[in-house]
């Protein structure tokens, strides 16, 4: 709400997803093909193997036009999206970093000329030179890797950063060396299953079968030890973050689930090339590599997913909001703005009054994730849950209980809260209160209770005569400050408590395999 | 609401160096973006122009010449421009954002038509390079694209340095769907922008005959001469767009560089005389056939010009942003674990980089690899 928010229709979020998928599933290739060539052509120069050289000069060429054209743009291209979907995250990061980036420039540099100069000597240079020529590509390459892993890392687990300020403490944070381990693993596996769309389109056979295993073996070893360096990944991460991958986010938990499916789908379908390397046909290439994608896309997903509320860990909240307040901020913090009023405090607002207001309030506070109707839509969101304007207003109180704590607290007074709910409850027709236990439990509770049967509420219930369970349910706010004030009917908390009593909610991992419910 | 109230606050992160050190690197940065950027649109500008005049054979082989050289060209661009424009937000952010934000979708297709035209540029060179002179309607469409993407790179500057306009675009149109089009300097300034690329491209095709030592005699005279009239016509041209510029700029900024502010004017003053001392050096060199000259002379002479030019530019936005920009206020904090390790990866770099550079054999012919019609 220091910047003006662009309003995406289809969903701001959506548009940095894609841009960044595809960017990183071409710079990792960038990365990893670039050891994989000078690997290659050294093997084939040590072996006089002219046929295999020659594939490489192609395979050169179909490097350099992914990386060193749609790499390199889309590199570019995450930079512009995100200064434009989050400028304020965008400057921090910039702030923090500068020196960072810039050191990252220059490898970017060398490693531009060098793939150019890399490509244009084939024809040109003796092949010592030309190997020189290559290994400056994949150092330079590996080196930018090596700092904008630090950046990138930083904004999942930030560690003592946000005390100290200091540039190495952000940068060399809990998750940066498994991370790294992760990223080159990816990294040298892509080299392979990119090889292997030039591999099948080789006519010699005896080549085109030798090169197919080559890309293959080349791929496996990375593969195989991914899954161990995706544990110690994981274990870098505070488990709190974590927990939202394992059922208690339905998009984080979503992606896990994809991302560990796709990455078997890929390893097998590697192992497939190997059966009869000779047939290997490019629609299987492309599919092979449409499996890879998913898998990355999924993992970075998860990644994201799992960050929320945060943009930045702990110091900036995905609507560009501080998580403490600071002398210089400006007034950006919730703190700040459940005082001010966040009408008071956004530069970029017209209306202050009724549901204008409240379509204002959304677009600064909710908007750098939500959409009404596009990519995590709020009217699909609201009509599975019906709230009407009371209990929304009361939800809005606990935002950030909700989802394993994955958004950000509503900042603002509480006529603003009143003006956001009742903006709300205009996207939809809420159906009469239901009385049924499941079904109350679905609308009221399983936001904040996860379908976990071990939540401390559900074991309470469960523990408490029907009677008295009841009567607790009366007064929530009472049970715990932070639980919303929702004006349950007699009959409807009695069949509350029956349900939870009898069964009640499903085991969490039933969440797991719980399709795309976004967040 | 009145402007001064929209601007957005300073990033609470202090700067992690002093503010001149930015603005340094930031002017630099920029004219070498600027010299590359026109050398890859003034080229293009030529080839095509080639193309579509003069005798066949010649015309094909110029174009041929150039459009060779665009897939270098093209990336030295984006490469320098990435610098710059880290640069810009790190002092600057507060009005580069927002005014990205309020363009934000013609913003945005910059990069599928970057994209686009890159392909296209690789395309028409390894056409060409099979068949000399082919892929002109290609090369046409990536010229339009690249030079459209210049134009929006003058939107949105133009709007960063004029708070003003924000408003009424922000509330008109939230989702980006804006041009800052009534902005009254925006043409003159996208135009003389423009020109000087034309005149730059005429210097890459004397720089090439220059190099071209092993070509006839006849053809490296045609592009001698060809680029030679084209800098000097766009130069002289320059004058007239420079001073509708000059005229277009508001008041206040405008008598900055007619003696308010002594830099300004100087500066102004250099800009114009070097401008004529290129068109009289590239004159010289043509009417005595000296390729040195008109290649080297030229080209040092016009770059002293264009980072004389990139520091006017900058006055100019400082002067636009008085009273919304206070860099006063930045609170500095140099990261000195940092920052000596940038300048040595820096310096370790360019020293790489010109190693790298020294080491290819640029003018050998080729070791191997299939025959090729209409290589060089």
């Amino acid at each position: 709400m220091n910047y003006p928010v662009w309003d995406v229709t289809f969903g701001a979020g959506l548009l940095i997803a894609i841009v960044s998928i595809l960017h990183v599933f071409v710079s990792h290739f960038a990365v990893g093909g670039g050891l994989f060539l000078v690997l290659t052509e050294r093997r084939a120069l040590r072996q006089g193997d002219s046929g295999v050289l020659d594939w490489l000069r192609t395979h050169t060429k179909f490097f350099v036009l992914v990386t060193v054209v749609f790499g390199a743009i889309s590199g570019v291209g995450i930079w512009f999206t995100i200064g434009l979907i989050h400028p304020s995250a965008t400057s921090s990061l910039i702030h923090a970093y500068v020196w960072g980036w810039a050191i990252e420039w220059v490898f970017f540099f060398l490693e531009i000329t060098a793939a150019l100069l890399y490509l244009y000597g084939w024809d040109k240079l003796e092949p010592r030179l030309h190997l020189w020529y290559g290994w400056i590509y994949f150092i330079a390459a590996f080196a930018s890797m090596v700092i904008i892993n630090g950046i990138i890392t930083f904004m999942l687990t930030s560690g003592k950063w946000v005390e100290t300020h200091a540039f190495w403490t952000g940068f060399f944070n809990p998750t940066y060396w498994p991370s790294l381990a992760v990223r080159t693993a990816i990294a040298l596996a892509l080299a392979g299953i990119y090889a292997l769309i030039t591999a099948s389109r080789l006519r010699d056979t005896s080549l085109k079968a030798r090169m197919v295993r080559w890309s293959a073996l080349w791929i496996l070893p990375s593969m195989a030890v991914l899954p161990a360096l995706i544990w110690w990944y994981i274990r870098c991460i505070p488990s709190e973050l974590w927990a939202s991958a394992r059922g208690a986010m339905p998009t984080a938990s979503h992606y896990a689930l994809e991302a560990a499916v796709l990455a078997v789908l890929t390893f097998l379908m590697v192992l497939g090339t190997l059966i009869r390397p000779v047939r290997l046909h490019i629609a299987y290439s492309l599919l092979l590599l449409l499996a890879a994608l998913g898998t990355m896309g999924s993992f970075e997903f998860v990644r994201e997913a799992i960050r929320k509320p945060f943009v930045i860990a702990n110091y900036m909240y995905d609507n560009a909001l501080y998580a403490t307040p600071s002398a210089a901020d400006g007034g950006f913090s919730v703190e700040a703005i459940d005082k001010a009023g966040v009408l008071n405090t956004a530069r970029w607002v017209q209306h202050a009054d009724g549901t204008a207001a409240g379509r204002e309030i959304f677009r600064v506070e909710c908007q750098s994730c939500h959409t009404v109707d596009g990519y995590r839509g709020v009217r699909r969101l609201l009509a599975a849950r019906q709230w009407d304007a009371g209990q929304l207003d009361a939800m809005l109180g606990s935002l950030d209980m909700m989802h394993n704590g994955v958004m950000p607290p509503f900042a603002g007074n509480d006529g603003e809260r009143d003006a956001l709910s009742a903006y709300l409850a205009t996207l939809y027709h809420a159906s009469p209160a239901p009385t049924e236990g499941a079904q109350l439990f679905e609308r009221n509770c399983a936001v904040c209770h996860q379908s976990v049967p071990t939540d401390p509420a559900i074991t309470a219930i469960r523990s408490l005569d029907p009677e008295a369970a009841s009567e607790s349910l009366k007064n929530l706010p009472a049970l715990f400050v932070r639980m919303p004030d929702l004006k349950l009917s007699d009959q409807q908390r009695t069949a509350l408590v029956q349900w939870i009593k009898a069964g009640g909610p499903p085991a969490q991992h039933a969440a797991l395999v719980r399709p795309n419910g976004g967040n | 609401m009145p402007a001064r109230d929209l601007i957005p606050s300073l990033d609470p992160i202090p700067l992690p160096a002093p503010y001149w050190v930015f603005k340094l690197l930031l002017v630099v940065t920029f004219t070498l973006h600027i010299l590359a950027m026109n050398f890859l649109l003034g080229g293009m500008v030529l080839a095509l122009a080639s193309r579509w005049s003069g005798s066949r054979e010649r015309a094909n082989r110029l174009f041929t010449d150039i459009a060779t050289k665009l897939p270098v060209l093209l990336p030295a661009t984006v490469t320098l421009g990435v610098a710059p424009l880290l640069f810009l937000q790190v002092i600057y952010g507060q009005f580069f954002y927002t005014s990205s934000v309020l363009i934000a979708w013609p913003w945005f297709l910059v990069l599928v038509m970057l994209t686009v035209a890159y392909y296209g540029i690789y395309y028409v060179s390894a056409r060409t390079h099979r068949q000399a002179g082919s892929g002109r309607w290609v090369l046409l469409a990536s010229f339009l694209l690249i030079a459209v993407i210049g134009f929006l790179f003058s939107t949105n500057l133009t709007l960063s340095q004029t708070p003003a306009a924000w408003t009424g675009k922000y509330f008109a149109n939230p989702s980006g769907w804006n041009l800052n089009l009534a902005e009254p300097t925006l043409a003159p300034r996208y135009l003389h922008f423009f020109t000087a690329a034309v005149a730059v491209g005429g210097l890459l095709l004397m720089l090439i005959a220059w190099l071209q030592r092993n070509s006839d005699a006849e053809y490296r005279r045609y592009i001698f001469r060809f680029g030679g009239k084209a800098f000097e016509y766009a130069t002289m041209a320059q004058f007239a767009v420079g001073f509708w510029f000059l005229v277009s700029l508001p008041r206040d900024q405008r008598t900055l560089f007619l003696g308010d502010n002594s830099l300004a004017t100087l500066l102004l003053v250099i800009g114009i005389a070097g401008a004529a001392a290129a068109i009289m050096v590239v004159a010289r060199a043509l009417r005595q056939d000296d390729y040195r000259m008109g290649a080297l002379g030229g080209t040092a002479t016009t770059a002293v010009v264009v980072l004389v030019m990139a520091v006017m530019r900058d006055i100019l936005r400082d002067a636009y942003l008085k009273p919304y920009f206070h860099p006063e206020r930045f609170v500095v904090q140099t990261q000195w674990t940092v920052l000596p390790l940038f300048l040595a990866v820096f310096l370790g770099g360019v020293a790489l980089w010109l190693v790298m550079l020294r080491r290819y054999p640029f003018t050998a012919t080729l070791k191997s690899g299939p025959a090729r019609s209409g290589a060089k």
